[in-house]
Formats: structure tokens, C-alpha cells, sequence
């Protein structure tokens, strides 16, 4: 059986929520229309048991759930729709993305300047070994390789007076040992310095702090 | 022969009296409100009205009977809302006293389908306490159950069905 187009009018009207025009169609229009008229009275009956019965009706689930109140989790559920949420997750996402996974990346460097195909002046040395303190004298002083054909000029300084120094085309270097005595017990820093074939300085490493508690 | 005419005019006015009364009368308590205690007269009056213009020959058939009706309907409830803000504006308005009868079938009836109400099932009920008892719109009704609009009208709908049943 096919419904009347007013049909759907019939909440809207019993609910007050009809515009004015459309309210004087649907009451022009149940004159006419017994089918829709039946459906208006049955259906302003449901309405009004239910509003002036409803706390009683209800009262076992709705009613009291509604005195318990809104639990936090259903707070915030509504406190958007499905859709602001997930254009809030995907904006966290994003935001958690920029600022772990690109910021991070953009640090500034150092500018870079090729000297020849192989070297490239104004990159920093990275130290590897030794840089906090240590219970063992390690084997070697050992740095991030650079690029072929480079000379590494390492400085061990005491106090900011260069200690000792050595030059090498290694990205390490053993210390002697006399040197090694001298280190035992206090705070030392070292520093690399490279420098092209043709002795220009190309990249120096930040100075890095060791001590070497051999006794403990 | 005029005799039988009246006859036939008299059962037509007659039915359409029988069929128009309670329609006329819903859009008259919609209007004025069912506590106000002149509603039935005004009905009465407008059903006097009907019959009259239908003697008289007012009715043409330019319209159906339904907008005639509606029509003679509409212009009283507007004479008697004005009438009554002019001249009953400050008078307190007479306690109504429904048909004791009347009164108790309503009362019985409406304890019925409270019970039946009650009997639905959950997915039923909820959608009447939300959409009726709490009145919020059909579009909020749909967010809350997560269903679409036009499942909120078909579970009404199928509501309504279900009751008719258990009365």
C-alpha cells in the first residue's frame, strides 16, 4: 500500500514543528484524508500517554540511567560528532607526525661546500668513542668517516690546553701509552679537525667530555 | 418528490456530520487546547454552520467537502481566538470538567497502553523515549542509536503497529 506524501508531515505537527504553511496544508489536507486523520488521532495518542505517562513507563531504564548521569566516556563522545572526531584524530596524527618525524629532520645544518668530488667542506664530525664516563680505557678514539683522502687531526684537551695531539687518515686512532697514564681519574674533552689533502680545514667535531675511572 | 429530496439531503448532511465531527473537533482542540472548556461548543457551533451553508446551497463542488468544512472550521477557531483575547483577556479561565465517563474510559485506556508500551522491545522503546518523552528531532534520535533517520520513523511506525496489536 503506498503511504500519503503527508503522512511523514504527522510527527512534525503533532510535535509542533511544522512551519506555518505546511502546518495549514496538513490540516487542509486531513479533512480530506481519512487514512491520514486515523494515523494523526492514533498517533496523538501515543504522544500524549507518553508524555504525560512516560516517567512511569520509562521509569526502569531510561529515567533512572538519566539520573545516574552521563558517564565521562559518554560526555565525550558527545561532545562531537563521528565525523569532528575523526578530523580530529587525522589533525593529531599529523601534528604528532611533524613534530617527531619531520621537525627533527629540518634541524639546520652546518653549510656544505665541495672542495673536490670526494670532499665536502662544512660537514660536522661525529664522535663516536669515548664521550661519557667510562670504567675501561677503550681501545680506540673512534669518529663518523667523513670522506676518502682526509687527514684527521685529533686533540685530547685538559682544561682547554690542548694535551696532546695526533694526526691520522683513519676514522680512529689508539692512544700511546703514556698518554693513557696521564688520562686515568679526570675530565678530559677531545676534538677532531678534518682537512683536505690540500691542508684545508673542511669540518671540526664539537669538543666532547670523557673521564676514565680505571680504579673503580 | 421535494420530500425525497429533503430526505436524501438530510441523510447527506446527516453522514457528513458523523464523519466530519471528530475530525473537526481534533482541529479544534489542537487550536484552542483540550482543557478549554468552551472546545465542544465551538464544535457544535461550527457543525451548525456546516449544515446551514449546506441547506442554503453555499456548497457548489467548486472544493471537496473536506476544504468546505476545514474552511468553516478555520475562520471560527480564528473569530473565537479573537473574541476571546479581546473580551477574556484578563477573565481567569472556568475549570474544565470532563465527562466522568469519559474521564474513566481515557483513564483505562491510557493505563492499557502504558502496559503495552512497556512490553516493546528495548529497541522500540528507546526510540519512543527519545523522540517523544524527550523530544529531541528525529535527526538526534538517529545520532544517539546510530541508525538513519528513516529507521527512526519505520521503528515508530512499526511501534505503533505493535501496540494496536497488544490492545
Amino acid at each position: 500500500m503506498r503511504n500519503c506524501k503527508f503522512e511523514e508531515l504527522i510527527d512534525a505537527y503533532l510535535l509542533n514543528r511544522l512551519t506555518e504553511n505546511n502546518k495549514e496544508k496538513l490540516e487542509k489536507h486531513y479533512f480530506d484524508c481519512p487514512d491520514c486523520f486515523n494515523k494523526m488521532v492514533e498517533r496523538d495518542e501515543l504522544i500524549s500517554i507518553i508524555k504525560s505517562k512516560g516517567d512511569i513507563i520509562f521509569k526502569d531504564e531510561y529515567v533512572t540511567e538519566e539520573a545516574k548521569g552521563e558517564t565521562w566516556l559518554e560526555k565525550i563522545t558527545s561532545f562531537l560528532t563521528p565525523k569532528q572526531w575523526a578530523m580530529a584524530a587525522a589533525s593529531a596524527c599529523l601534528i604528532f607526525v611533524i613534530v617527531f618525524g619531520v621537525i627533527p629532520n629540518l634541524k639546520t645544518t652546518s653549510p656544505r661546500f665541495f672542495i673536490n668530488e670526494d670532499m665536502v667542506r662544512g660537514g660536522s664530525i661525529t664522535l663516536i668513542s669515548p664521550v661519557f664516563e667510562t670504567h675501561v680505557f677503550p681501545s680506540q678514539f673512534e669518529w663518523k668517516k667523513l670522506g676518502e683522502n682526509i687527514e684527521y687531526k685529533i686533540y685530547i684537551y685538559d682544561n682547554g690546553d690542548v694535551l696532546w695531539q695526533d694526526t691520522t687518515k683513519e676514522n680512529f686512532i689508539v692512544l700511546p701509552e703514556k698518554i693513557k697514564k696521564l688520562l686515568s681519574g679526570e675530565k678530559y674533552s677531545w676534538q677532531v679537525k678534518a682537512f683536505s689533502p690540500e691542508g684545508t680545514l673542511i669540518s671540526v667535531s664539537s669538543k666532547v667530555q670523557f673521564k676514565i675511572n680505571q680504579n673503580k | 418528490m421535494a420530500t425525497m429530496e429533503r430526505t436524501k439531503e438530510a441523510i447527506n448532511i446527516e453522514e457528513i456530520c458523523t464523519k466530519y465531527r471528530p475530525i473537526i473537533s481534533f482541529r479544534v482542540k489542537k487550536s484552542l487546547g483540550a482543557s478549554t472548556p468552551e472546545w465542544e461548543d465551538v464544535v457544535n457551533e461550527i457543525i451548525t454552520n456546516v449544515i446551514e451553508k449546506l441547506k442554503k446551497g453555499e456548497f457548489r463542488g467548486e472544493s471537496s467537502i473536506g476544504t468546505f468544512i476545514y474552511t468553516i472550521t478555520s475562520r471560527r477557531i480564528i473569530d473565537y481566538i479573537r473574541h476571546k483575547s479581546k473580551v477574556l483577556k484578563h477573565t481567569p479561565e472556568p475549570a474544565h470538567y470532563p465527562d466522568p465517563q469519559e474521564y474513566i474510559e481515557n483513564k483505562e485506556r491510557a493505563e492499557l497502553m502504558a502496559n503495552a508500551i512497556k512490553k516493546l522491545k528495548p529497541k522500540y522503546r528507546e526510540v519512543l523515549y527519545l523522540y517523544y518523552y524527550k523530544d529531541f528531532s528525529r535527526e538526534e534520535v538517529a545520532k544517539k542509536l546510530s541508525i538513519s533517520p528513516r529507521r527512526v520513523s519505520e521503528r515508530v511506525n512499526y511501534s505503533q503497529k505493535l501496540l494496536k496489536k497488544l490492545i
